[in-house]
């Protein structure tokens, strides 16, 4: 039986379950080849091994990562992160995201952001920004604007309601196709979320009984398959139509 | 307003007993002040600054001054302080958005006794282009850094800075736990996985 050298990659455990310590590639056996290492994995001189529970993936070519889900977020560039406001100094907000430290979100970093029309953003506001500056010693940057310098969503979440969920349910939700749960709840009642990558989701419906119904939904949905969450969304929809 | 008692001192006595600063010590027209003593603004009299014992010592063969110097010799030996103009060495403590804390350590060459603060600020982290520094691409916590002092700074540090060649990262650990090498003015390489990070890294002939 011929082995089809071609597909073989270096490990076996892309998409198992990892656990610190796990040597997952040995980097004398692969030679003149760029491998990328994403979060959780950690170079110990000839060979990479995982720092953090979770599941290994591949994205081929060689980009490695393991995908973990806790309570606690630690930030990254780029997310997409749900915050509070804690304080409000001179020159920037200090917002609460659940990472190590309090994260500085500019005053002026809002689309057509002077020093004229600062927002007025009390103790406890609900924010959705963007992550632009993320190591681990330094306090984590935010910014209300995209790339681009427009507003683009960002800001201030007005009404509704936020919970805290795991970063893994928070990925789920906005993983692409549409997480089954939210297409099921979708069918019959309109309503809209904000989903940050630290764990927090906020839903805004027209009546309290559709915000309570989608969180619920949405807080249960974490461990289930795709049929097991459509069928728990209709379960609790026709709970609704009944009373 | 400074009371001016004039205690009636033997001279000549090389002191057992602790003097404290502002004590006579001897006439000016008699004694030089050295290391730890000064001349009153009156200019008669030379008293201590410091505490500690007194100690005389004769004046140097055939200088024109037959006036012995007084010093002070303090029961506890002061280490350095460091001054404007000094070379220090310190370690990096924190690295925030425009400056970065760091504890000095020695001082030209000498080491301290109690701890000293120093702030090196973002515009004084190199000499070029002062405005693009990211002080998280110059130190990071734990790097061993060079530094001139440019002045004694605020009550709670002497601000520092890196903008010489010979000036920047003497020393610093990879994220691996290895001592980096430096290869540029900008990077290190870490021996044990061969990771470059980007410090401000001092030329050492």
């Amino acid at each position: 039986m011929d082995v089809d050298t071609r597909n073989m990659t270096p490990t076996n455990l892309v998409d198992k379950i990892v656990v610190p310590g796990d040597v997952v590639l040995d980097l004398t056996k692969m030679e003149n080849q760029t491998i990328k290492l994403g979060s959780g994995l950690r170079q110990d001189c000839d060979c990479v091994s995982v720092m953090q529970a979770g599941k290994l993936r591949l994205s081929k070519p060689n980009k490695y990562w393991v995908e973990s889900s806790q309570k606690r977020y630690v930030p990254s560039l780029e997310d997409t992160v749900l915050g509070i406001v804690v304080e409000h100094r001179s020159d920037n907000f200090l917002v609460d995201i659940k990472a190590p430290n309090l994260a500085f979100l500019p005053v002026l970093a809002f689309e057509g952001g002077t020093r004229r029309n600062i927002p007025k953003f009390e103790t406890g506001t609900l924010i959705y920004a963007r992550v632009v500056k993320a190591n681990g010693i330094m306090n984590p940057e935010l910014s209300c604007t995209d790339a681009s310098g427009k507003a683009a969503e960002f800001g201030q979440l007005k009404n509704g309601y936020m919970f805290e969920t795991s970063t893994g349910l928070a990925r789920m939700l906005l993983s692409s196709p549409t997480c089954p749960v939210l297409e099921a709840l979708g069918k019959k009642i309109s309503f809209e979320t904000a989903v940050g990558l630290n764990g927090r989701v906020w839903v805004n419906a027209s009546s309290p009984d559709d915000v309570i119904l989608v969180s619920n939904a949405i807080t249960r949905s974490e461990f289930l398959s795709g049929t097991q969450q459509r069928i728990m969304a209709e379960k609790l929809l026709e709970r609704l139509e009944k009373s | 307003m400074v009371g001016m008692v004039i205690e009636i001192e033997s001279m000549g006595e090389e002191g057992d007993d602790v003097v404290t600063p502002g004590e006579f010590l001897g006439e000016a027209t008699e004694f030089i002040a050295g290391k730890g003593a000064y001349v009153s603004p009156n200019g008669r009299s030379v008293r201590a600054c410091l505490t500690g014992r007194r100690k005389i010592t004769a004046p140097p063969p055939g200088s024109d001054d037959n006036r012995s110097t007084i010093e002070i010799v303090g029961h506890k030996a002061h280490g350095a302080v460091p001054q404007p103009g000094s070379i220090v060495i310190a370690r990096v403590t924190k690295v925030m958005a425009r400056n970065a804390s760091a504890d000095i350590m020695c001082v030209d060459s000498k080491a301290v006794k109690e701890k000293f603060s120093g702030i090196i600020r973002q515009q004084d982290v190199r000499a070029t282009e002062i405005d693009k520094v990211d002080m998280y691409q110059s130190f990071r916590p734990g790097d061993i850094v060079r530094a001139l002092v440019l002045s004694l700074g605020d009550a709670r540090a002497y601000y520092l800075s890196t903008a010489k060649n010979e000036l920047g990262v003497v020393s610093a650990q990879s994220i691996s736990g290895g001592t980096m090498v430096p290869i540029s003015w900008t990077e290190m390489q870490c021996p044990l996985t061969g990771q470059i990070e980007q410090r401000k890294v001092a030329k050492v002939d």
